[in-house]
């Protein structure tokens, strides 16, 4: 059955991938706002400017496409191979090899800089606030994000209970598999309401004179994103409590594997029609768009991360893809930035170790029959 | 309404605001009565200091123009008081521009009309 975990490998990685190329890297770059983490500017697109334009935006795409390329590839070739040890380690560097479609984009962005330089476009300094949104505009009903996580604290207090022998109830599967699965599940409930938060608290976009229109703008993206957040989180509600019934009364190991691929693949579902919503709502608005948003591709280092000391904002939109990133130069953002950083090394670190000492060929995952 | 920042203008960015807010009075994009964002609300907004935004409504409060209070917040004053009077400052300044308009060659008929326009 480790079939299973070949496939939610695989529809993590390939949907993410082609996700992760469509948004950063545009088939039609001349009509968005931002060209990989540079704003647009119609110097761009006269005379010789405009060649040298297409030469970095054609080279940063066929470097992107490569690389997409490459990781389905290898996502192809790991899903025939049996799952072992090595193969594991292999799907999760593929994984982390997902960072790699951002290097063509950095080569990109740090081209186009150039290119600015070059044509001696400098950087305006003018950004606009709606006096009349500031604040007002929010679309996330706190009830409507606090129901679905409460339910999954009180799903995995119950799991706890039920393993401690609280309840008397006999428990199919392994001991203290309820309590791991449940505090795992909790933790991703933990997180998606200070998250679900951030985003509903974004700087309000200003893309018109008329404060109307930038009122809806902003209330339409903070709805898709709001509808994300509750809908994962009840996603995810619903699979602890679906999945703890499940250990109760079962110790088969496919049906959890089935239980983990359906999870895996309910997520991606909600992500990508989040995305979808999100590009519908920015087309929609383009036509509106009349100001020029800020200049401030400096502050963004290779187009994805933002440092800026003079912004007293801890989270903003980002450049490659949807939704928010951190401010490295906020103090708080600096922790933040510091952490991932150490996660993700160590969790790779880890992984390699567990492979070299033979720990990951052991897992119960990898033998099942 | 929509506020304008130029970080490389002369101008402070405090009075950058204080100026666009009193032309929002002026022109009725702000109405009397009207609520202004919170200090905090606003300079998360703009993404600069609170004690900015703070010297901003400092600065409009004590020129009459809005009145804030704790439990409302900064609203625009109903009544402004009308001292029919232009100040010095603002005389100084009228005269700098009426200057620099005949230094331009721009004519007394043109610039009138633009006063018509912005009055």
């Amino acid at each position: 059955m480790t079939w299973i975990i070949k496939i939610v490998m695989f529809i993590c990685i390939v949907p993410t991938v082609i996700l992760m190329y469509m948004l950063g890297f545009s088939k039609d770059p001349g009509k968005k706002k931002m060209v990989m983490g540079v704003r647009d500017n119609p110097k761009f697109h006269e005379g010789e400017a405009s060649g040298k334009f297409d030469a970095i935006v054609g080279s940063a795409r066929k470097g992107g496409l490569i690389i997409t390329a490459l990781v389905i590839l290898f996502s192809v070739i790991l899903l025939c191979l049996p799952v072992t040890g090595n193969t594991m380690v292999a799907w999760i560097i593929l994984v982390f090899a997902l960072f790699l479609i951002a290097v063509p984009y950095g080569k990109g962005n740090t081209e186009l800089k150039n290119l600015k330089k070059e044509l001696g476009i400098t950087k305006s300094g003018v950004s606009y606030t709606d006096l009349t949104s500031t604040n007002t505009v929010h679309a996330l009903k706190m009830p409507w994000v606090i129901l679905p996580n409460a339910l999954a604290l009180i799903a995995a207090a119950v799991s706890v209970l039920i393993d401690l022998g609280v309840f008397g109830i006999e428990v199919a599967s392994e001991k203290f598999a309820l309590t791991m699965m449940g505090v795992s599940l909790l933790s991703i409930a933990v997180m998606l309401v200070p998250l679900a938060l951030l985003m509903d608290n974004t700087r309000n976009m200003v893309i018109s004179r008329d404060s109307n229109i930038n009122a809806n703008y902003n209330r339409a993206k903070k709805k898709t994103w709001a509808d994300l957040f509750v809908a994962m989180s009840w996603a995810n509600t619903l699979f602890l409590i679906g999945y703890s019934i499940l250990l109760v009364f079962t110790a088969s190991e496919t049906a959890m594997l089935l239980g983990i691929l359906v999870y895996t693949a309910l997520i991606m579902v909600i992500a990508g029609m989040g995305v979808v919503t999100q590009m519908r709502v920015e087309k929609r608005y383009t036509r509106d768009t009349e100001l020029e948003l800020q200049d401030d591709d400096d502050n963004w280092i290779l187009g994805m991360f933002y440092y800026n000391p003079n912004d007293t904002r801890l989270n903003v939109e980002k450049r490659l893809g949807y939704g928010a990133t951190v401010n490295i130069a906020h103090p708080a953002g600096k922790v933040i930035a510091v952490l991932t950083a150490v996660i993700l090394i160590v969790s790779l670190i880890l992984i390699v170790y567990l492979n070299a000492t033979g720990q990951m060929e052991a897992s119960d995952m990898i033998n099942l029959p | 309404m929509i506020i304008r920042i130029d970080e490389y203008s002369d101008v402070p960015i405090y009075m950058q605001i204080r100026n666009q807010i009193v032309m929002g009075i002026s022109s009725g994009d702000l109405k009397p009565g009207e609520q202004l964002p919170t200090v905090r609300a606003l300079a998360l907004e703009i993404g600069i200091n609170t004690m900015t935004v703070s010297k901003t409504y400092q600065l409009l409060k004590q020129e009459g123009y809005i009145m804030t209070d704790r439990k409302n917040g900064a609203r625009v004053r109903e009544n402004i008081a009308q001292s029919g009077v232009i100040s010095q400052e603002n005389k100084n300044e009228l005269r700098r521009i009426v200057s620099e308009a005949r230094l331009s060659g721009v004519g007394k008929d043109a610039l009138k009309e633009l006063i018509d326009e912005f009055y």
